[in-house]
């Protein structure tokens, strides 16, 4: 779905063919997401099929043309009107970690208030390598590509931030409801 | 560099008795940034103020580099502080009449040392942590996030072998507290041991090392050098 904008927002930059498209992804978000070539080529007919990109062969001796890829008129307000619009999709609440909580023996939280905690050891540490590359790409030159990243980053940050309050919630409520004394678990 | 042995603190309180931090062992390394979080009650301000000579342990040995920190007289124990140790607080304390650069030599003024003689590191100290256009501000004159920039330079004007955190954004918003724990990174990357103490997981984080308390005992230990709790 996104795959779809992000290529369209490429091709409104510059026009490129196929292997320069993928590198220029790479170059913008290939620190968080992966495309392989079949991806990029089956979204490139797709989109065309629906007018929004368009392409001109570029010949070349002795191998086969080049298609050059790019944004139609319809393509570019598409995009535009994808920018313009707020992402109205909530994170998903099937998380693994909630389903064990459902199957979990609510008569005995003892393994449960354990889980929680090694939950959040684990969330903590993630967050402590996502803040050390964090530092390690702030030594390098700035630049478009790294704000972006830098933000993407924080924004994991923030999420892994969420869950571990979530989790400390979860633990007091948990305490509370089997009559244990509610003591103050580990960080907020 | 920093050992702590079998450490425990207990205070009276009224007729009962709080074991604030009980038998903690503990090893800082040279050039290690050690995040301590807690809840607050965790025991995590009386373990950094025991690292930081402000208070003694009730048991237990705490030594840095090998120099012991309990048993002392409280003159031998000011000494050390002033010398061996940078402090950087929530409110970030600075003087309101002197300027940044005479609040980051304060300490080594104290210790009758002339200006003079001092001014040139608090001013290589000050554009070390991005204040070299703000030398003759006074406090009331700066950002909260500069205020702290200054008590951070002074926490580093005497050298210390370990400079000590606590809470230090607790007053300011998330992008100015985000500059501070970078210029943080960045001391250490250049071999300042750091400890500091917070509730906040998105600090913590910025240390190389987090260990957790909880009803003041050790819970956690997380290291991205692999060992872990």
């Amino acid at each position: 779905m996104s795959v779809k904008y992000a290529m369209l927002g490429i091709l409104a930059e510059k026009n490129l063919h196929g292997y320069e498209l993928k590198s220029s992804f790479d170059e913008k978000v290939g620190e968080f997401w992966s495309l392989n070539y079949g991806q990029i080529y089956t979204t490139l007919d797709r989109l065309e099929k629906e007018d929004l990109v368009t392409h001109d062969l570029q010949t070349q001796e002795r191998r086969p043309d080049k298609k050059i890829y790019s944004i139609t008129r319809k393509g570019r307000a598409e995009l535009e009107e994808w920018l313009a619009t707020p992402v109205n999709k909530v994170r998903a609440l099937r998380d693994e970690f909630f389903i064990k909580l459902v199957f979990m023996d609510k008569n005995d939280p003892g393994p449960i208030l354990e889980l929680i905690e090694k939950q959040k050891a684990l969330y903590l540490k993630q967050m402590n390598r996502l803040t050390q590359q964090k530092v390690r790409l702030k030594k390098k030159p700035e630049g478009n590509v790294t704000l972006v990243t830098e933000l993407l980053m924080d924004a994991g940050l923030f999420h892994a931030e969420a869950d571990i309050k979530w989790l400390t919630l979860c633990a007091a409520k948990i305490r509370a409801e089997s009559g244990e004394k509610s003591e103050t678990g580990g960080y907020p | 560099m920093i050992e702590i042995m079998n450490a425990g603190k207990t205070y009276q309180q009224g007729a009962r008795e709080v074991h604030a931090l009980r038998d903690v062992s503990l090893s800082i390394k040279k050039g290690e940034f050690l995040s301590i979080m807690g809840p607050s009650g965790s025991g995590k301000s009386t373990l950094l103020n025991l690292i930081g000579g402000l208070d003694q342990p009730t048991s237990g040995e705490i030594f840095i580099d090998d120099r012991p920190l309990h048993g002392i007289t409280d003159d031998e124990l000011t000494l050390i502080r002033r010398r061996r140790i940078g402090f950087i607080f929530q409110f970030f304390n600075l003087l309101p009449i002197l300027t940044a650069a005479e609040n980051v030599g304060l300490p080594l003024l104290l210790e009758g040392i002339p200006f003079s003689r001092i001014k040139p590191k608090a001013v290589s100290l000050l554009e070390q942590v991005g204040l070299g256009a703000r030398m003759e501000h006074r406090p009331e004159q700066l950002s909260g996030g500069e205020m702290q920039r200054v008590a951070i330079a002074r926490a580093l004007i005497t050298d210390p072998a370990v400079l000590l955190a606590d809470e230090p954004t607790g007053n300011l918003d998330s992008h100015t507290s985000e500059e501070i724990f970078m210029l943080l990174a960045h001391l250490n990357e250049k071999g300042q041991t750091i400890v500091m103490v917070t509730h906040d997981p998105k600090a913590a984080a910025y240390g190389t090392r987090i260990i957790t308390l909880k009803d003041g005992i050790l819970s956690e230990d997380i290291s991205l050098g692999g060992a872990n709790s």
